[in-house]
């Protein structure tokens, strides 16, 4: 595997997005047209800008990071210009500006390295905690949060000369920023949190204090739980931060009290805020209230039993009639079309990064490094594994985007800058 | 257009898919499956791999000049274990006798369980753990 193993890959990508591009237009009568070749043009930039940011500032990088990811980026911005070509377009925009972004922190850490990233811990710390409050800001003001879907997680700025308002998930980015905190702070102190210093009954407990960044963890969980009342987000970042202490100490005491925790967390939820309940009985027999609450899931299980084996084909099903299809509900979209064999390819590309990942963290000799890749994984694995097992009805539904695939900028940038430092981690590994 | 021109696209599709994806998969084993090399020679002890990523049971020659054993893609003997070293010791054989060396390994080589500082003999029966890795001398 070299780097021009890898550009092929990206070719390959690019093209197949492009062919499914011409079958959905196929599909509905249509023929070759602009789009096509603009599909072809915005992977060549976004994935191509970050395949040269590689091999001018990266060349020892894994080079199977990137085929991996332009292949989910392709399937889902296929089925992104299925349902709504004008969202396509958009979405192109998007991947062009979060490929090169990508390129841009490669370029950053040319010569600092990754390390660069552990000194300023702080700094990304207060970033994150900042965008993830950003959303809360008062109508009024023009940088302002807005409730969409009943969850208070975007963030409009409205622009005196601009015709529609800039908004943005600052959620996205900072789960990104958190797990750069994350590693930094455990790289300083993991030893000392894996010493078992007592024992209670049968478990091997580690010194109160060291609890203190699961509590920590498990508060800051809550408090966008209830006042972001986003369900996803809070468990995409409660399972990193204990993702991350099991990585790092390497104690299933942690992952005991993270379940515990959720569990607990949970349940006072389920009492306390209806929006909860809803997600919870929608879950459990979303046929009850087919109108209501259960629409986008039941709407999702016809459209996945409705694909069978290989699915109605690209632009031939009829995802349009699941709610938020480009974005949360993008697996039930996918499998649709593509059916049980799509979806199953999906999930193995996820497998695939993971695994690639994992590795990655495994063969780092520097503990910051170790821990953000792991952490970075983590990330990817469970976003993706949250929405698909919301989607197929094996957790509650939680409104989490499917990284590198749904529609959405802030989403796409966060999964292309967490390529580019996985990018940046292996190559430091191999010089 | 017709359906099964469109029928027949779909699956040429998901054919493609499986291709990329299937291409990835070996990428990502030629990527990691560093195989060990395997020396041949007349006389002298055997490493045997008893437990570790790399295959149980493979055998590697010592010869009297001796090998590095390490992670590394240069070493002579190479193991693919993350626990490894890139050059993690170095075995050398001398008047029938095998000497352990460990090259500054971050996570150490362990001869019979125990961490060795200085090079250390090794005998039919002694075991010498690499990272996960743990190989017999025979």
């Amino acid at each position: 595997m070299t780097r021009n193993t890898e550009a092929v890959f990206i070719l390959a990508g690019t093209v197949l997005a492009s062919v499914g591009v011409a079958m959905v237009e196929f599909a509905g009568g249509g023929w070759l047209d602009a789009n096509v070749a603009l599909t072809f043009v915005s992977f060549a930039l976004a994935f191509g800008s970050l395949h040269v940011s590689f091999r001018l500032w990266a060349p020892n990088a894994n080079p199977l990071i990137l085929p991996i990811a332009t292949f989910l980026a392709a399937i889902g911005s296929i089925e992104v210009f299925r349902l709504d070509p004008e969202l396509a377009a958009l979405q192109r925009w998007w991947l062009v500006l979060a490929g090169v972004a990508g390129a841009v922190v490669v370029w950053l850490l040319r010569n600092s390295g990754v390390a660069v990233l552990r000194r300023y811990r702080y700094l990304f710390l207060a970033a994150a905690i900042v965008l993830l409050l950003l959303p809360l800001l008062p109508n009024a003001w023009p940088i302002h949060g807005a409730t969409v879907n009943g969850s208070r997680l975007w963030v409009r700025i409205d622009l005196p000369f601009a015709v529609r308002a800039v908004s943005f998930q600052p959620g996205e980015l900072a789960k990104v920023f958190l797990t750069i905190f994350l590693a930094s702070y455990l790289a300083d102190r993991s030893e000392a949190m894996s010493t078992v210093s007592r024992k209670v009954g049968p478990f091997s407990v580690p010194e109160p204090r060291h609890l203190g960044p699961v509590i920590v963890a498990a508060g800051a969980a809550f408090v966008v739980l209830v006042y972001q009342r986003d369900l996803g987000a809070s468990m995409l970042l409660f399972g990193l931060f204990i993702g991350m202490l099991y990585a790092a100490t390497g104690r299933g005491f942690y992952l005991g009290t993270g379940l515990v925790l959720t569990a607990a967390a949970g349940a006072a939820a389920y009492t306390m805020f209806s929006h909860v309940q809803t997600r919870i009985s929608a879950w459990i027999d979303p046929f009850a209230d087919y109108t209501g609450a259960g629409y986008q899931t039941a709407q999702g299980l016809f459209a996945m039993g409705s694909g069978s084996l290989t699915g109605s084909g690209l632009g031939l099903g009829r995802p349009d009639l699941i709610p938020a299809a480009a974005t949360d509900f993008m697996f039930a979209a996918v499998a649709e079309e593509l059916g049980l064999a799509g979806s199953v390819a999906i999930i193995t590309a996820y497998a695939f990064l993971v695994a690639v990942g994992f590795g990655i963290a495994l063969r780092s000799r520097d503990r910051f490094r170790k821990y953000l890749a792991a952490g970075l994984t983590i990330l990817i694995g469970l976003q993706s594994f949250l929405i698909i097992a919301g989607i197929v009805r094996l957790l509650p539904l939680t409104g989490i985007t499917l990284p590198f695939m749904s529609y959405g900028g802030s989403s796409l940038l966060a999964s292309a800058l967490i390529a580019a430092l996985l990018g940046r981690i292996s190559h430091e590994e191999r010089t | 257009m017709p359906a099964l021109i469109l029928n027949a696209l779909k699956i040429l599709f998901l054919i493609l898919i499986f291709l990329f994806l299937w291409q990835v998969a070996l990428a990502i084993r030629s990527h990691i499956g560093t195989s060990p090399s395997v020396k041949r020679s007349k006389g002298g002890h055997d490493l045997v791999v008893l437990r570790g990523d790399t295959k149980k049971g493979t055998t590697i020659h010592l010869r009297p000049s001796g090998h590095t054993i390490g992670r590394s893609a240069d070493a002579d003997v190479v193991i693919d274990d993350p626990y490894a070293s890139e050059f993690h010791a170095r075995v050398e054989t001398h008047d029938g006798g095998t000497m352990v060396h460990d090259l500054g390994s971050t996570n150490g080589t362990y001869v019979n369980g125990r961490r060795i500082t200085v090079p250390t003999p090794a005998g039919k029966g002694d075991t010498v753990q690499i990272g996960k890795t743990i190989l017999e001398v025979r």
